[in-house]
């Protein structure tokens, strides 16, 4: 993956690079609007990191010109400002997330990780989390290259998960993906989640329970 | 912001040509009817001189009355406006003995002149006339019966010296208005004089200057000198204020700096790799915890800032907190904690309040919760509802403080009775500057299973407000 | 007929057919010699062709009778009888005359810009060249008195004075000539002993002295008396040298004049310099105008007798003069004076000489 990095203070923009090249993508470093407006009319990128406050100009105006362009390749906003305004107007003008400084490296990876992925899955149209993966068109469910047997319930569960891998899916949503809008009782979710689980045992990946909010799909390891 | 509006100079102009126009009506008014009485008195005594002209021509003849009008009465009557004259002498019966004009005297005002002499206005043949009339008691040899004697003329000369008169008194009248106005503008320089001073030596400050004023005013820009110097003063304070927190900040921010300087160059002295991670580690944490400071002074400075306030807005506290336990729960930090939500209100609960306010608020309680419980400790979120009021609960189950602590638990730079761990103290004075700004209440109790419970209460927006 | 008359004429043919000025007719009412006045008339008619003049020549009485016609009033009416005509001027009777020609009227010639006095006449005694071979002609009013007095029986039925009964004129001079001193009776007294004729008017008494009736006449109007001298040599005329009354003839529009255009015309011409001019040139009734220059000027007159000339005040006294209580005992003085010498025993009413004339008839 091309990766477009814009940010003037040089120790923040070394940790970029020295974190993100190691995932197996190219980075490109900018410390101005200028070089960096020249650089996206010009070459095509996958992801741009956008830092807001740059000595030449908001970062703002470079995005609105982007997508007034209509350029989607996705943008993470990386700000010192976290006032709610700016990140709305961020949101707004088409920024595709938004993170406060300081952050974690971790979370930015996390980040990154799923803007890319969701880039790559609106281009594939496959679901991928690790060594699972689900294609939509199909509805063909693999860990590790072996087709899961699963039932529709399961499966459903699944590509869910998979939707908002990373993230907490909220109960609700799986509730209403699984079972439509009809009552459940409360115990009938868990009762799936657990056997999910069951399937994806020692494969490193695990849910989660968020007690009273939903499930994340996660590695093992974090 | 500043928006003109008139001058005082046209104000006062404005009343000056009011107050004088009213007074000038009046006083134009007055003086008409003035110079026509002044005029009407001056002519009925040229009247009065005529007829006792006459008066004095009178004699008795053989029981008769003759009279040789004299020549001078005539001219005293026509006047040196060339009046057209009218006399007539008129017997005790009222027949004329001499005459010009054949105006007849009405009886009734021969009767009143009996009583006494007379002025009389009267129209004849399209003309106004004033006439005048005595009766003059005469004695004769045989007879003593009373004359009368009329006399009148035309009123050109009335009405011109009315209008000289009137002329005049408008001449004054404008002069007077001239020369007040001059002396109004006059004076209105020196009355602003106090004024132009004060804003000349406002001008002459520095930007930073803050001292009192020191200037002569009067009486009626008491207030408004006081009102400048009390603004002086609140704005020194507030600089003060401000500088202070400026260096108190920058104190807070030295230390961890410091700490992560001393660590740092001690691994640099190190050769042993170990050290390096360990020095690595704590550098680490440092920054974190200093990153953490830093955002907290300044939500602190926020919430001091005046203008901040007015921007709340209404909002969904269901909603609001159900997104704050989503954003803390997947945060690196809550990975060794079990945070989760009870079982919320359905429908959207409404209050009023600002939004960043309101999770820097959930924020900061949920922080001081992971920081202040062992991991692995269960926290939870919760809101209910109550007749009047929302409540946001958020309660560990971990060791929980004593009684002592728990009475000075909401008070600021506490923490929590334990110095051991790491904070900064301004955590729970942020949470109390931005429960008082929203009306709401904080209450700090024991939870069911032993730790802590903190519930914030706030007033709902009836359905009227919502509407 | 010089040519800006021609264009005058083609300007208010052309350009105010419809003001009709051809057919605009102006009657006079004057108590004015026409073969005095001819020059002044001539003159208005060659300036105003279109106007035409009817001038009535009239006595002061039939004058003052014409004035109060409502059903046939005149334009302009001129009279020497001034109180009488100050008299319907005080009635209203005139109209107010906005010219800059009135305004400029001196002021002792005018009553409310109404009635204007456009003549300047001495009132001179006139004598024969007889009178002169016996005596020599008086100069002053006391001469008069002091000739009548030693020359009696000389004089006696040759002098000759105004009638106050039958001429407004005389009335009014002989009422002026009281107001000035007490000794004017001695004169009537005097006059009344030499059995003085007492005519009408200034003609008679000027064809008496013409025809040898009358040695001298007193009180005669200036203006008929020079201009008689001029044809008739034998009669000589003598401004008073202590004092000399000067009468004025009157003029005002009427206030229902039915040409009133016409009649400004005419007063504006009367008292412009045009007319003046004439007055002063042509006619021997003397301009007021002190800026027109003629062999009869007011001004010329002041230059020769000095300034012992006394215009009668043409103000409201004059009105007293017809008072008629005043006049009726003006009379009474007069009859009693004139006869006091000649029929020493006083004669209260004494109507044989002058028949008394009811009221209508003094006006």
């Amino acid at each position: 993956m091309r990766l477009l990095v814009i940010e003037d203070d040089p120790l923040i923009a070394r940790s970029l690079e020295q974190a993100l090249t190691p995932l197996g993508n190219t980075v490109d470093v900018f410390t101005h609007h200028a070089q960096a407006r020249e650089a996206l009319q010009s070459g095509q990128f996958d992801l741009v990191l956008l830092d807001l406050g740059l000595p030449d100009g908001n970062g703002l105006t470079l995005l609105a010109e982007l997508r007034q362009r209509g350029d989607t390749t996705p943008v993470l906003i990386l700000t010192a400002r976290d006032g709610i305004d700016a990140r709305v107007e961020g949101l707004d003008l088409g920024a595709d997330d938004y993170l406060a400084k300081p952050f974690s490296l971790a979370e930015l990876e996390a980040r990154v990780r799923a803007l890319l992925r969701r880039s790559q899955q609106r281009a594939d149209n496959r679901l991928t989390f690790g060594p699972l993966a689900f294609d939509a068109a199909s509805g063909v469910a693999t860990l590790n290259e072996t087709v899961l047997d699963l039932p529709r319930r399961e499966l459903r569960l699944l590509e869910s998960l998979l939707l908002h891998a990373g993230s907490i899916t909220p109960r609700e949503t799986l509730e209403n993906r699984l079972f439509g809008f009809g009552d459940v009782g409360s115990n009938a979710l868990e009762v799936y989640i657990s056997r999910l689980r069951k399937r994806l045992d020692g494969s490193g990946l695990r849910i989660r329970t968020f007690r009273g909010m939903g499930y994340r799909l996660e590695e093992a390891a974090s | 912001m500043i928006q003109v509006e008139g001058s005082l100079k046209a104000r006062l102009a404005v009343w000056l040509v009011v107050t004088v126009s009213a007074l000038g009506v009046l006083l134009l008014v007055e003086a008409y009817f003035s110079s026509q009485r002044a005029a009407e008195r001056a002519y009925d005594s040229q009247l009065e001189a005529a007829a006792l002209t006459i008066a004095e021509a009178v004699q008795w003849e053989a029981g008769q009355p003759v009279v040789e009008i004299p020549s001078a009465a005539l001219q005293i009557l026509a006047t040196r406006h060339q009046e057209r004259v009218f006399y007539a002498v008129l017997d005790a019966d009222g027949q004329a003995i001499s005459g010009n004009l054949n105006m007849a005297i009405p009886r009734e005002w021969q009767r009143q002149v009996t009583l006494q002499p007379t002025w009389f206005s009267e129209t004849h043949r399209g003309t106004p006339w004033r006439l005048h009339g005595r009766e003059l008691d005469s004695a004769g040899w045989e007879t003593q019966d009373p004359v009368q004697i009329w006399v009148g003329h035309t009123m050109s000369g009335r009405d011109a010296l009315a209008e000289a008169l009137f002329e005049q008194a408008v001449t004054r009248f404008v002069i007077m208005v001239l020369v007040a106005g001059i002396l109004m503008l006059l004076a209105m320089r020196v009355a602003l004089a106090p004024m132009r001073r004060l804003r000349h030596q406002l001008r002459q400050r520095d930007a930073d200057d803050m001292r009192p004023l020191d200037t002569r005013v009067p009486e009626e820009m008491r207030e408004m000198a006081e009102t400048l110097d009390s603004l002086f003063t609140r704005q020194r304070e507030s600089r003060d204020a401000l500088l202070r927190f400026t260096a108190d900040a920058s104190h807070q921010l030295k230390t961890p700096l410091a700490g992560l300087q001393a660590t740092s160059e001690l691994a640099l002295q190190s050769e042993h790799p170990e050290t390096w991670r360990q020095a690595l580690a704590d550098v680490h944490d440092s920054a974190g915890r200093t990153s953490r400071l830093a955002g907290q002074l300044l939500s602190l400075a926020r919430l001091r800032h005046a203008e901040e306030e007015g921007t709340a807005t209404r909002l969904d506290a269901v909603s609001l907190l159900r997104e704050t336990a989503f954003d803390w729960a997947q945060r690196d930090a809550a990975q060794g904690h079990d945070i989760g939500l009870a079982a919320l209100p359905e429908s959207p609960q409404y209050i009023c309040g600002e939004d960043w306010a309101l999770r820097e608020l959930l924020g900061n309680l949920i922080d001081n919760a992971l920081r202040y419980t062992p991991p692995g400790s269960v926290i939870t979120l919760g809101a209910v509802r109550h007749a009047q009021t929302l409540e946001w609960y958020i309660e560990d189950d971990g060791p929980g403080v004593s009684a002592e602590v728990m009475a000075r638990l909401h008070r600021p730079f506490e923490r929590g009775g334990r110095q051991d761990t790491e904070g900064s103290g301004l955590g729970l004075a942020i949470v109390d500057s931005i429960v008082r700004r929203h009306a709401a209440r904080m209450q700090v109790e024991s939870a069911e299973k032993g730790g802590l419970r903190v519930r914030l209460l706030f007033p709902c927006l009836t359905r009227h407000e919502e509407g | 007929m010089s040519i800006r008359r021609v264009v005058l004429a083609w300007l208010l043919g052309a350009l105010a057919p419809s003001l009709a000025w051809a057919d605009n007719p102006l009657i006079v009412e004057a108590a004015l010699d026409r073969e005095v006045a001819a020059p002044l008339l001539d003159a208005f008619e060659a300036a105003y062709p279109h106007i035409q003049l009817t001038f009535r020549d009239r006595s002061t009485l039939e004058v003052d009778a014409r004035i109060a016609d409502t059903n046939d009033p005149p334009d302009v009416v001129i009279s020497s009888a001034m109180p009488w005509q100050m008299a319907r001027v005080n009635e209203g009777y005139a109209r107010r005359l906005d010219s800059s020609a009135a305004r400029e009227w001196p002021a002792w010639a005018k009553w409310r810009n109404e009635v204007f006095g456009f003549t300047f006449e001495p009132i001179v005694m006139a004598y024969r060249l007889d009178l002169a071979r016996h005596m020599l002609p008086p100069t002053t009013h006391a001469d008069l008195h002091t000739l009548l007095t030693q020359q009696r029986g000389t004089l006696r039925d040759k002098v000759t004075t105004y009638s106050p009964v039958r001429s407004g004129i005389g009335y009014t001079l002989f009422q002026q000539d009281a107001r000035y001193t007490t000794r004017f009776w001695d004169l009537v007294a005097a006059m009344g002993a030499a059995d003085a004729n007492l005519e009408a008017n200034t003609r008679s008494m000027l064809e008496g002295l013409s025809e040898g009736r009358y040695w001298l006449g007193y009180n005669l109007l200036g203006s008929y008396a020079m201009h008689w001298a001029q044809s008739h040599p034998e009669v000589f005329v003598q401004v008073p040298q202590d004092y000399s009354l000067v009468m004025m003839r009157m003029a005002f529009i009427h206030r229902d004049a039915p040409h009133p255009a016409a009649a400004r015309a005419f007063l504006d011409f009367l008292l412009g310099r045009e007319g003046q001019r004439v007055i002063a040139g042509e006619t021997p009734l003397f301009s007021v105008r002190s800026d027109v220059v003629g062999p009869y000027t007011a001004q010329r007159l002041r230059d020769q007798v000095g300034e012992r000339l006394y215009p009668i005040p043409l103000n409201a006294s004059l009105l007293a003069f017809v008072d008629p209580s005043r006049r009726a005992a003006f009379m009474d003085r007069w009859q009693r004076e004139f006869r006091r010498l000649s029929h020493p025993a006083p004669a209260p009413s004494a109507a044989a000489t002058e028949p008394r004339i009811d009221k209508r008839a003094q006006r």
